[in-house]
């Protein structure tokens, strides 16, 4: 039986080798939604990455620059160790004056400096207090004095009327204060309006002769984008970005001969009659009364409507153009990290950041004495990409408060715009926007 | 690069023309195994689909070492087996009586002359726990001690199940060759 039972076990593992049975259609269709599904969120997760990286780095440059101040604290511990001294003077240059005394003065809060201040503890100064000095001790105290809390307020009228009892210090070198020299008594936030041409194209890594042919007849369009971003600085070199942008994309497909008067002669009640294969994805037709027939080779034009089945000259059609327009519209919120390499009369910094773009519109015509006729509608676009940019940008400082900008930027979408093509196509765009910024 | 590990690549990256390339090539071979382990088109069809479902899902787990083919199908026997488990009280095995009589000789048969087709037809006649077996067995090549382990059964068990399989096997294909045979003569 044993060697009966082998000699069966061959006959069906060599019958059944390489036996293929062709599976019912319906299985790939319910298998492609699953793993599509699956997909997305890896996607979003990778977008929330980079974002918390952006932020991440951020805020861990913030933080490094901030530790790496050396505080006006001691300055304000010397003050109050040596309270009882006549003169306190560190190795700050520039002299200031300020009126303050120490343990006692916590003793008696509710009088006025000047009452509270023996004159013999005091050396008199007679120089009067500067109101640059009043702010620069305001701000000094407030980031370093908790040694010395709880520390005594001088009534800013009491301080500047007491001329005489007044200490001698001086202001730290400016260099060892970049939150006051660099941001030269402006604010950190600012509010931008720009605005640019953009030029569209896209690279594309499929080899096949469909996509080729179809990258070959399609030419990219100076379209637009603009919008308003706010910035904050976080420190000298480093500020991030965020907004609200438009921007609008389009291409020209080629080949494809538009005609009017179709209607008359459209008998069926599908939802669309022609579909045009193009990179981005297929243009049905919504606009009844158009007739389109490919002129190039291939096959881009899927319609009942064939050559042999009408004619649009012998059904006396009037032709339109040759040529449709693919426009996309997207409303774009970026994060954007900036980062001064340069910071003279024209600072110049580098721009990098990834942007989330929600499809607001699109749209398929072509032209017609200069108007527009519509075609169409692109199906199956993303309503969400997401692309990364990388840009210079150029500053000119009319003012303090504001400046000119200039920021050439490349922006190269991570996605493609249509994903049903199954494409290897990303799209890519290139502007020099430009705009005025605002500091407060 | 080979040209499936640019499918494997491209799939991975969520190009859908990969992943239904990908599908076409191999969904008629893997078919064909869901059939053999199945009772009926429709489980067949679900083992398929879950099992491509895993392949896609794991395709970043493949090591790119052996046969892509060959990993695949383990994918897609594991699949058939986690359904048969799941199943495995609702079969009943002890059903062996009910074969009918064999018209031919096991002991003196011919098994030219049968396609593929009518083995498969054959395996997919025999009771889940028999046809299991016989598939890890004489056609995937595992041994009792694995199929043990993957059936939830003992070592004894899988032998006797064997054993009863091609005891079936054999009538059956008896069957079947003089069946045709008889076609043939007219």
């Amino acid at each position: 039986m044993d060697e009966r039972g082998a000699n069966i076990d061959l006959v069906f593992r060599n019958g059944l080798k390489d036996f293929e049975v062709l599976p019912p259609p319906e299985v790939w269709d319910n298998i492609h939604p699953v793993i599509k599904r699956k997909q997305r969120p890896f996607i979003l997760i990778r977008a929330a990455a980079l974002i918390t990286l952006v932020i991440s780095i951020s805020f861990l440059t913030y933080r490094l620059s901030r530790e790496k101040l050396p505080g006006p604290d001691n300055t304000v511990i010397a003050l109050n160790e040596e309270a009882a001294s006549p003169s306190i003077s560190s190795s700050i240059d520039k002299p200031i004056t300020f009126a303050a005394e120490g343990n006692k003065l916590l003793k008696n809060p509710s009088k006025t400096l000047a009452e509270n201040i023996p004159d013999k503890a005091i050396e008199p100064e007679n120089k009067m207090t500067s109101s640059p000095d009043v702010a620069y001790l305001q701000e000094t105290k407030s980031l370093s004095m908790n040694k010395a809390k709880p520390l005594y307020e001088p009534p800013l009228a009491s301080l500047n009327s007491s001329r005489k009892n007044t200490f001698k210090i001086k202001e730290p070198d400016e260099q060892f204060l970049p939150w006051n020299s660099t941001i030269k008594g402006t604010g950190r936030w600012s509010i931008a309006a720009m605005a640019s041409p953009t030029y569209y194209s896209k690279f594309n890594s499929d080899n096949s002769e469909i996509s080729k042919q179809l990258m070959a007849s399609e030419q990219p369009l100076i379209s637009y984008s603009g919008g308003v971003a706010f910035s904050y600085k976080i420190n000298k070199r480093f500020s991030i970005q965020s907004g609200l942008y438009y921007s609008s994309l389009g291409q020209k497909v080629e080949g494809i001969n538009s005609f009017g008067g179709f209607q008359k002669y459209e008998n069926t009640k599908g939802d669309h009659n022609f579909e045009v294969l193009t990179t981005n994805g297929s243009v049905y037709t919504n606009n009844a009364d158009v007739f389109l027939i490919a002129t190039g080779p291939g096959e881009r034009i899927l319609t009942s409507y064939t050559s042999d089945v009408f004619d649009p000259e012998k059904a006396s059609l009037q032709y339109i153009n040759n040529t449709l327009r693919q426009f996309f519209s997207y409303v774009e919120l970026p994060i954007v990290l900036r980062y001064k390499v340069v910071d003279k009369a024209i600072d110049i910094n580098l721009i990098g950041g990834v942007s989330y773009n929600l499809l607001v519109n699109n749209s398929v015509y072509t032209m017609v004495d200069g108007g527009k006729y519509p075609i169409g509608t692109t199906k199956g676009l993303n309503p969400v990409s997401l692309s990364s940019s990388l840009g210079m940008g150029m500053e000119y400082n009319l003012s303090d408060n504001l400046s000119l900008n200039l920021e050439p930027t490349f922006r190269y979408y991570l996605n493609p715009f249509n994903e049903v093509t199954g494409s290897k196509i990303h799209p890519y765009s290139f502007g020099i926007f430009s705009g005025v910024s605002y500091k407060f | 690069m080979s040209e499936i590990e640019k499918i494997i690549k491209g799939c991975l990256a969520g190009n859908r023309r990969d992943q239904e390339l990908l599908y076409r090539r191999h969904a008629a071979k893997l078919y064909a195994v869901c059939l053999q382990y199945s009772g009926n088109n429709e489980e067949a069809r679900d083992i398929l689909q879950e099992g491509f479902i895993k392949i896609f899902e794991n395709l970043n787990h493949y090591k790119h070492e052996g046969s892509f083919e060959g990993w695949m199908r383990r994918i897609t026997v594991n699949t058939a087996l986690e359904k048969f488990r799941r199943r495995h009280s609702l079969y009943r095995v002890d059903d062996i009586d009910l074969i009918p009589e064999p018209d031919a000789d096991p002991d003196n048969q011919d098994y030219a002359g049968l396609e593929a087709a009518d083995l498969l037809e054959i395996i997919r006649e025999l009771p889940p726990k028999y046809k299991v077996v016989f598939n890890l067995y004489a056609i995937e090549g595992y041994s009792h001690k694995e199929i043990g382990k993957m059936v939830n059964i003992s070592e004894g068990t899988s032998k006797s199940n064997l054993f009863r399989a091609r005891v079936i096997l054999q009538r059956r294909v008896g069957s079947y060759t003089g069946i045709k045979k008889r076609i043939a003569n007219g």
